[in-house]
């Protein structure tokens, strides 16, 4: 029973790494948690839905035009509104996000309707791969996988390539990087890009789970926050460790303790880890000059 | 037993140091500077007796008693009132709010008094009108009458200096501290800041500890300086004796 | 030191400064009471929605306008309130203005717990805890049997002393009158010291320590506060729709109290208000766009081509969710806002003619 807990623990811990790693490449570059995260995958499965099945391309079709989709949504949301607010305090960017993941739930609702729809997918959630005496769904494997093999590139991005290495620049020392010609604007809409893309991975791999529908996403956020906060919300490695952790705590709490206030742990962990460590397990605070 | 003192006062973050081992006595009624370049840990310091800062080691002492370590609110209800350098004023508010605000910890007024604050004989209502009139005064002395209705945010940066310290003063403190109140001026506003504090230790009897990069300024205004460098003091005593000590000119001119 | 007053100080925190302002009150009175007489059944009906948003609007802008910590859980603290008043109605048989007020109290305590956590959060990561916290209050009541689980509970009917609340006139001139002191209590709190407290803590927090204010203490009571009035709120609910049921306080109505704050003008009362009768009477009329008279049916048509006929209601989030995007990125300070860029133009423009026409008639 453990191992298929775990397993099960690995592959939900995987969809709400992605999410937490998504939004904590934002939060660092705008110190802006992104609650649109969330809506902005989910209105991008919809597309490759939308792909699927009204114009019936292939998987790879569709899934490409999401993706694109995605990266666009997320360079037009920081560049046409993010970028110009007239008072960007913190507050008002959170709730800036907030308007316009409303607006996008409303948009998918409207669009789509709210019947939840199967999702068809290459790879099955009915089908089980056996691992000696273990059976994992093949869904459960390519999740682990796909999201691994995605966040592994993203790291990569970041420490190995010269945009990446200029975007990590950006995030540490605006000016210094302006100085050294880095285009700081471009990089905090590239990074809005990626980030959306990352979601719309985690959002493509949910929906064959759960049926698709406009609140596809929000579990996986809230779970991808809580991982977040976790890690330390401006530390992509912990945030990423904590999405895996808050997997298999959850596994573990909802078969052996409860399964039915299985989400609750979430909220837990948020009120206990921040009870504790205000700025998350490995985040650090930032205090502010007087 | 001294009004106030500080002793063996240090604060590192992390690595680190910014006051190492800084040592003082104010007496009641004094005017007392410290100065020193910028990074020199004066701020710090000041941070550190209102309490923003835990000290690191040392102690502080206000009327006899330890107060390092005491959350600010306390140690502003101990009689301990602050400007900021960076102006901290509540910027959405008006003056008159701002200075009532000082009022806080005189006033009593809670949620169910005032919730139910209807028609002047009430409490809250009495106690709101006391207290403006209390702070009148001060917004006459600070030459505030003209913008005592308007949001502090959309003053001009001299002005907003002046609601600071008007603020502090409404809090009918005992030791104030003023964290150089004459950033961003020129000779004659300078002139004019030293003339309001000499004016304010003579009317209030307010003991003034006073922050200042302006070096002339400071010896002439206080009755004793502390001269810090990279958050160590370097030299203390009365002002003509600081002025021409060898350590403060060179920290002043800078060796790098 | 003597002091002699000079001007009626009083004047600062008078909510009637000007004789006028009485009639407009007594105006204002005789509208409020004679409305439901007036208008049909279930207008009434949408009335005392609009009301019970009001007041939840009322403790939004206590937390989030005054004291700046964000919320996106208030649903929550709606449920709270809503089902402590039904359960202590249907099983302790609790009369209902006492229901009510412990659907108060019991909010406030939540809401005081939810702050003490929240003193140690800055800005993200309190919006994260309440978020949490709202799905978490929702989670529990819809898998426990005690409060009836996912099918709900019914509420059972309500009497004032003698008289018995039935119909939406009589239930309305409840709501009303509470949600009209609950104002005047909301405005005489920020006038005085616990209101003047909340604001500086929005403003500078360091400051306000530093004069005095007990930080830690402020935030929760603005907590337990904003949760207080909330809960009422949902009591109120409960009453006005004689069901409740999870599925009521979702998150996306959290985000709905959030917008309707931030429409109308954080930190402003008639701000509050309007913000809150707006979004009230969205949110109550999702299902029925295809009415309105202009509007409805090119709505329809352009559902039927483009989009999904059945998903019409979600049109509502579409607009709110459109609201609170201009409201932030072109005047966040919501309609109180315009309101005062109004009054300054005026002033602007009084003052510009007091000008021109004293170069016109001096001599030069």
């Amino acid at each position: 029973m453990l191992p298929q807990v775990l397993a099960s623990g690995l592959s939900a811990g995987s969809i709400y790494a992605l999410m937490a790693l998504a939004l904590v490449i934002t939060y660092k570059t705008t110190e802006v948690p992104n609650f649109a995260q969330g809506d902005m995958a989910m209105v991008s499965a919809f597309i490759a839905y939308m792909f699927l099945t009204d114009f019936e391309t292939g998987f790879i079709f569709a899934f490409g035009a999401a993706l694109v989709f995605a990266f666009l949504l997320g360079v037009g949301f920081e560049g046409l509104l993010l970028r110009r607010m007239r008072k960007p305090t913190h507050l008002n960017l959170i709730i800036m996000t907030l308007g316009f993941t409303l607006a996008l739930f409303g948009f998918a609702g409207w669009k789509w309707g709210a019947d939840q729809r199967q999702f068809p997918f290459p790879v099955s959630a009915n089908e089980v791969i056996r691992f000696g005496s273990v059976s994992i769904s093949t869904l459960s494997v390519a999740t682990i996988l796909i999201a691994g093999i995605l966040m592994l590139l993203v790291f990569a991005f970041f420490r190995f390539t010269k945009l990446g290495v200029a975007m990590q620049a950006t995030q540490q020392d605006p000016i210094a990087a302006r100085i050294n010609g880095v285009p700081a604007r471009a990089v905090v809409g590239l990074t809005f890009g990626i980030s959306s893309v990352i979601g719309t991975v985690a959002a493509l791999l949910t929906a064959p789970l759960i049926t698709l529908d406009p609140t596809l996403m929000w579990d996986a956020l809230l779970k991808g926050f809580a991982a977040a906060v976790l890690g330390g919300l401006n530390t992509p490695v912990g945030a990423v460790l904590g999405g895996y952790l808050l997997g298999v705590i959850e596994n573990l709490f909802g078969a052996y303790i409860s399964v039915e206030f299985k989400s609750v742990v979430a909220f837990l962990i948020i009120v206990i880890v921040l009870w504790f460590r205000p700025s998350g397990l490995f985040g650090r605070h930032h205090e502010r000059k007087v | 037993m001294s009004f106030f003192a500080v002793d063996g006062l240090t604060m590192r973050f992390g690595g680190l140091t910014a006051l190492d081992d800084v040592s003082f006595e104010v007496d009641q009624g004094m005017i007392f500077s410290i100065i020193g370049p910028n990074g020199s840990g004066k701020s710090t310091a000041f941070n550190c007796i209102s309490g923003i800062y835990q000290p690191t080691a040392g102690k502080i002492y206000f009327e006899g008693e330890g107060i390092s370590g005491l959350a600010p609110h306390h140690i502003a209800r101990l009689g301990i009132a602050r400007t900021f350098q960076n102006i901290e004023l509540f910027s959405t508010e008006t003056t008159i709010d701002n200075l009532m605000l000082g009022r806080h910890q005189h006033m009593h007024s809670g949620v169910w008094s005032g919730v139910a604050m209807l028609g002047r004989a009430t409490s809250a209502a009495r106690e709101e009108t006391e207290n403006r009139e209390r702070v009148q005064w001060i917004i006459e002395l600070l030459d505030l009458v003209q913008v005592r209705d308007r949001p502090v945010g959309e003053l001009p940066y001299g002005t907003q200096k002046r609601v600071e310290l008007a603020r502090a003063l409404a809090m009918e403190p005992k030791l104030l501290l003023v964290d150089e109140p004459s950033a961003g001026m020129n000779a004659d506003e300078r002139a004019e800041v030293a003339e309001r504090m000499r004016e304010l230790r003579a009317e209030l009897g307010v003991t003034i500890l006073l922050i200042e990069h302006h070096v002339q300024l400071a010896i002439g205004l206080a009755d004793r300086v502390l001269a810090l460098n990279f958050g160590k003091p370097i030299a203390q005593g009365a002002p003509e004796e600081i002025r021409q000590h060898p350590e403060v000119i060179k920290a002043y001119l800078g060796d790098g | 030191m003597v002091i002699e007053p000079t001007r009626d100080h009083y004047e600062d925190i008078q909510l009637f400064t000007a004789r006028g302002s009485w009639i407009k009150l007594a105006l204002l009175l005789v509208v409020l009471v004679s409305l439901p007489l007036l208008l049909p059944g279930y207008r009434v009906f949408t009335l005392n929605y609009m009301a019970v948003f009001v007041i939840v609007g009322l403790g939004m802008n206590v937390l989030v306008g005054y004291t700046g910590q964000v919320s996106l859980g208030h649903a929550g603290f709606l449920a709270i309130g809503a089902y402590t008043m039904v359960l202590l109605m249907t099983r302790l048989a609790v009369p209902f203005p006492f229901a009510l007020v412990m659907a108060g109290c019991v909010s406030a305590f939540f809401g005081f717990l939810l702050g003490l956590p929240a003193l140690r959060l800055a800005g993200p990561y309190l919006a994260i805890a309440t978020l949490g916290f709202g799905l978490a209050v929702t989670q529990i009541i819809g898998h426990s049997a005690l409060f009836g689980g996912h099918m709900g509970l019914v509420v059972p009917d309500a009497m004032v002393g003698p008289f018995p609340l039935l119909g939406d006139v009589s239930k309305y001139y409840v709501i009303v009158g509470i949600t009209f002191v609950l104002a005047l209590g909301v405005r005489n709190l920020s006038v005085t010291r616990v209101g003047r407290a909340f604001r500086a803590i929005r403003d500078s927090e360091i400051a306000a320590a530093t004069m005095g204010v007990d930080v830690a203490y402020y935030k929760t009571l603005s907590f337990a506060v904003s949760a207080a009035l909330t809960g009422v709120a949902g009591g109120l609910l409960a009453l006005m729709t004689g069901f409740i049921s999870p599925g009521v306080f979702t998150f996306t109505l959290s985000l709905m109290f959030l917008a309707m704050v931030v429409f109308g003008g954080l930190s402003s009362i008639t701000g509050a208000v309007l913000g809150s009768i707006v979004m009230g009477y969205l949110n109550l009329e999702m299902d029925a766009f295809q009415e309105l008279p202009v509007l409805g049916p090119a709505l329809e048509g352009f559902s039927a081509r483009f989009m999904s006929t059945v998903g019409l209601p979600n049109f509502g989030w579409v607009v709110t969710g459109m609201l609170i995007v201009f409201t932030i990125l072109l005047e966040p300070r919501g309609l109180h806002g315009l309101w005062i860029r109004a009054l300054d133009t005026m002033k602007y423009s009084k003052s510009a003619d007091a000008e021109l026409s004293r170069s016109g008639s001096g001599a030069d």
